[in-house]
């Protein structure tokens, strides 16, 4: 089983890295083949540019070849993990632009006969978001968390209809008590090995 | 602001109405283009090291952002003019949020809350002009970020009797012309209205 964890923090000492590599982990001992994707580090470009707009619906709206390369990852994945911080409520800019240059028509979704759109990743059965909030669970809550539904709703209508979705989410992170960031690492392994 | 690689565009057209209802309401105008800027939606490491560091007091760690920093205190209506992609703010617009809604611009944090404080007192009116390729439906299903990501995380940030204003076009793919047309009519006499 292969597994994709696509990871979005500017700080390669980050604790989103230190997260991505509980993954790594956890999901080896499961038996994945893991492929970890750095955007930061890849230097994955956020913005959709003009030339890929314009190649958008056409035959093939990929024009990168550092996209090509994470969509034919995500179409053999059977596993899908993205681990970022939350920033204004939602995904950093790098991972929602992940979304429009990879998941673009023929990978994200497709276009049947009538012109309909269809899911594009049956393949991938278990979708993960891991992530990190500033704010408390409450205040999440009120303002609404737009990276989980961009993950758990949005891309989920691209999985198949039996594809599993899970959240483990760390809440109030800067006002966290020593211990439990280690107590969460520990967390992220034992679901991944569980996955 | 205005966020389309293209002015030749739905979206760009919108833009052309936006501006067009301003003038009939004699606002001052300042229009910021993200992409023919070339404005850099990553936030980098050097602005997640300090992204708790008040503006007000270090100034010069952002000083590349001051002229959009300037303009977002100097409004008192914020329109946003994008398309919407995966339900949501293209990424280009959300770095804009990433970057430039920044500590002692947007808000601060008092010393032991994690709750943030409105520095945007300045914005009374939020609005966002979008297109979206699928229907509403399909849009409430995926969740609507984006009108969320603007009438509740940005809203906190700006004055405390802010309104948002959400004028969005369903089914732009499918539209006929004249749907089309009747829509960006109808943003010039909304936004002429505001």
């Amino acid at each position: 089983m292969r597994a994709v964890v696509i990871v979005a923090n500017p700080n390669p000492t980050s604790f989103s890295h230190a997260i991505a590599a509980r993954v790594r982990i956890g999901l080896e001992a499961s038996g994945h083949q893991v492929i970890v994707h750095d955007l930061y580090a890849e230097g994955f470009r956020a913005a959709m540019s003009p030339d890929e707009r314009e190649a958008y619906h056409g035959n093939l709206p990929a024009v990168d070849p550092l996209v090509i390369e994470h969509i034919a990852d995500v179409q053999e994945a059977h596993t899908l993990v993205f681990v970022y911080p939350t920033w204004w409520s939602s995904v950093p800019a790098i991972l929602k632009g992940w979304f429009e240059r990879v998941m673009v028509p023929g990978v994200g979704f497709v276009f049947n006969d009538d012109n309909k759109v269809r899911p594009g990743l049956t393949n991938v059965q278990r979708l993960v978001g891991i992530t990190t909030y500033g704010s408390p669970w409450r205040y999440v809550k009120t303002i609404n968390d737009n990276g989980r539904r961009t993950i758990k709703r949005a891309l989920r209508l691209s999985t198949g209809w039996g594809t599993r979705s899970m959240w483990v989410p760390l809440y109030g992170m800067d006002t966290l008590p020593a211990g439990k960031r280690d107590q969460f690492l520990d967390k992220v392994e034992r679901k991944m090995r569980a996955l | 602001m205005f966020c389309h690689p293209t002015h030749e565009s739905f979206v760009g057209a919108a833009l052309q109405r936006v501006l067009a209802g301003l003038s009939r309401a004699d606002h001052e105008v300042r229009v910021t283009d993200l992409y023919a800027e070339g404005f850099r939606p990553e936030l980098d490491d050097c602005e997640r090291g300090n992204h708790l560091v008040d503006h007000r007091q270090h100034p010069e760690l952002r000083a590349g952002l001051v002229p959009y920093i300037e303009n977002l205190r100097w409004c008192d209506t914020l329109i946003l003019v994008y398309p919407t992609w995966w339900a949501g703010q293209p990424a280009m617009l959300k770095g804009w949020f990433d970057r430039v809604w920044a500590a002692g611009v947007a808000w601060d944090l008092p010393a032991g809350s994690n709750h943030i404080r409105p520095l945007l007192r300045n914005i009374h009116s939020l609005v966002a002009v979008t297109s979206h390729g699928s229907s509403k439906l399909v849009n409430a299903v995926e969740g609507e970020t984006g009108k969320r990501t603007m009438t509740r995380a940005l809203r906190i940030a700006c004055n405390v009797r802010c309104r948002t204003h959400w004028i969005a076009f369903y089914g732009v793919d499918r539209a006929s012309a004249s749907a089309r047309t009747a829509f960006l009519e109808r943003v010039e006499n909304k936004i002429a209205k505001l």
